[in-house]
């Protein structure tokens, strides 16, 4: 893999572009995490009571600022890349310069962590004043090195549906049947404990199940030792789907 | 003349499709190389390779020295490339298209402001300078191309159907600073359809065909062999070629038979215009040769005798 410092022109690409969208791309990201918080957190939990001893506001907070970090990093990884391919024809001009088309890719799902990022952090701060914060400062800061390492993830994940794509409408398999059912089957609007077994078990598959629980780990400064698995997984899978992600765009954009 | 590019036995496979078929060149510093071909004879794929962006199936190609497929961020330095598409970056500013393009170089940001005034000046784009790319016509970002290519300051440019879809104004606008650009020594390799464009600027050429080389050398010398100096293009139906071959055949070097049209070659004209005038036929052209008689005589189905 011909990685290099390049990638970060990539990425400083993409911040020149983004001064334009930035206003559009923040209300996107913002409005649909904070109708979860407010419908569910605040309309739902008023009739929940007590959640684990805490109000079900900060049961959620956790698993839906990870769940926009997926969304904005997938997003941008889905279309934003797949623009970039084969309308804006951009990866063409990009890979005639000493760029590699593997610094190109990278630096792209580098761009949707960023953005991943910046979405999960407004929610955190967002949901700062409702009164949901992380246990310390720097299990605040923590967290955002996570979800930097999260975004990376799916943004990977969805730089391989990409790689695949045809057109648009192919995306939809991917939001629809992964996306989509991974936000009810990872634990972030409820627990996991009263699923049935095979369902647990399943749960254990998803990436976004092990995100949650490690971003509920440092909101509430409660580490099991279970944890342990849950960021292996994460590492894990970022690494193989990153590789083979920025390796299936290389072989679509170099013929 | 120093050889700064050779390729040798370059074959480029898509699947079970060969769209480059063990083809060798050589070009040499300082001038303009030309590819001519139709569609899909393999020009473009031959130039992507030269520039590192198609990994070659087999052959070798040197560039300065550097072997392709091996030092390619080392060749893709030295190389400015105008695309056939428009590759512009769309979510930016003119301006802003050049300097994000010159950081791929490692360009200074004050080299690059400076290199950047000076080529949207050399395109003659200053008063599009704050503008966005939907809002130039498709002759302006062709110059911006152009402009781009030039930001690495290249030894070796490479123009892939640089004047597709546009108009005169624009097209000579850019056979213009491609001149210049030679006359300041830059090596220049050009892929085109359009012969008037070829017979511009190239100083040696080749034309190609289902991934083949068929016939190298200068347009002139091409014209020379391939057709001679003149051309008699005469319309009539097919059935009076007997009677026109025995009274203007014995003044041609060749004749060919296309369509409506039938074509004699000659090396020199007067005699076979004096013929013409006392056969007194109703629809002839007497012109001189071109490149594209070549290109049509090498590339289409008829025959010379």
């Amino acid at each position: 893999m011909n990685i290099s410092r390049r990638l970060f022109l990539v990425f400083y690409r993409n911040l020149v572009s983004y001064k334009r969208f930035v206003v559009s791309t923040l209300v996107a990201s913002l409005v649909q995490p904070l109708f979860y918080l407010v419908a569910f957190g605040i309309g739902m939990g008023a009739y929940m009571g007590a959640f684990g001893g805490k109000s079900y506001l900060s049961f959620l907070v956790p698993g839906v600022l990870i769940t926009s970090v997926m969304m904005s990093s997938t997003f941008e990884s889905l279309y934003g890349a797949f623009v970039k391919m084969i309308h804006e024809k951009l990866y063409d001009s990009l890979i005639a310069t000493p760029v590699s088309a593997e610094d190109a890719v990278a630096g792209d799902i580098l761009w949707g962590a960023f953005r991943g990022l910046i979405s999960g952090g407004l929610m955190m701060i967002v949901a700062f004043f409702m009164g949901v914060f992380p246990v310390s400062v720097p299990a605040g800061v923590l967290l955002g090195v996570l979800m930097v390492l999260i975004g990376i993830m799916f943004g990977a994940l969805a730089m391989i549906v990409t790689s695949y794509a045809p057109n648009f409408d192919f995306f939809n398999y991917y939001t629809e049947l992964v996306i989509t059912p991974m936000l009810f089957f990872s634990g972030v609007f409820f627990p996991l404990d009263n699923f049935p077994g095979w369902m647990k078990t399943f749960a254990q598959f998803l990436p976004l199940t092990h995100a949650v629980q490690v971003s509920r780990a440092v909101y509430s400064g409660v580490y099991t030792k279970g944890l342990i698995l849950n960021f292996a997984y994460i590492l894990a899978l970022t690494s193989v789907a990153f590789w083979f992600g920025v390796m299936r765009m290389k072989k679509r954009l170099i013929k | 003349m120093k050889t700064i590019i050779k390729a040798e036995g370059l074959t480029k496979k898509f699947g079970d499709l060969t769209a480059v078929d063990g083809i060798s060149f050589e070009i040499q510093e300082g001038e303009c190389f030309g590819f001519l071909g139709p569609n899909g004879a393999g020009k473009t794929s031959t130039v992507r390779m030269i520039h590192c962006v198609s990994p070659i199936t087999s052959g070798t190609i040197f560039v300065n020295g550097s072997a392709a497929n091996v030092d390619n961020r080392k060749i893709k330095a030295m190389t400015g490339v105008i695309p056939q598409e428009i590759t512009l970056d769309n979510d930016l500013t003119v301006f802003e298209n050049m300097m994000v393009f010159s950081k791929f170089f490692d360009i200074p940001r004050r080299e690059a402001r400076k290199r950047t005034d000076e080529l949207i000046a050399f395109v003659e784009l200053e008063a599009k300078r704050d503008n966005k790319i939907s809002e130039l016509s498709t002759g302006m970002k062709r110059r911006l191309l152009v402009a781009r290519a030039l930001l690495n300051k290249p030894f070796l440019l490479i123009a892939d159907e640089p004047t597709t879809g546009l108009d005169p104004q624009a097209r000579h606008m850019i056979w213009q600073r491609l001149r210049l650009l030679k006359s300041q020594g830059s090596t220049l390799i050009l892929t085109t359809q359009y012969m008037e464009e070829a017979q511009q600027l190239c100083d040696r050429l080749v034309v190609m065909n289902e991934g083949k080389i068929l016939k190298s050398g200068s347009p002139r010398q091409l014209i020379d062999d391939e057709i001679g100096r003149e051309v008699v293009e005469i319309r009539a139906p097919v059935e009076d070629d007997p009677r026109l071959l025995a009274e203007l055949g014995p003044f041609a070097c060749g004749h060919e038979r296309a369509g409506d049209t039938l074509f004699f070659y000659c090396r020199d004209g007067r005699e076979i215009q004096k013929k013409l005038v006392e056969l007194d036929l109703p629809n002839t052209v007497h012109r001189p040769a071109t490149l594209e008689d070549v290109f049509l005589k090498l590339t289409g189905r008829s025959l010379i005798e």
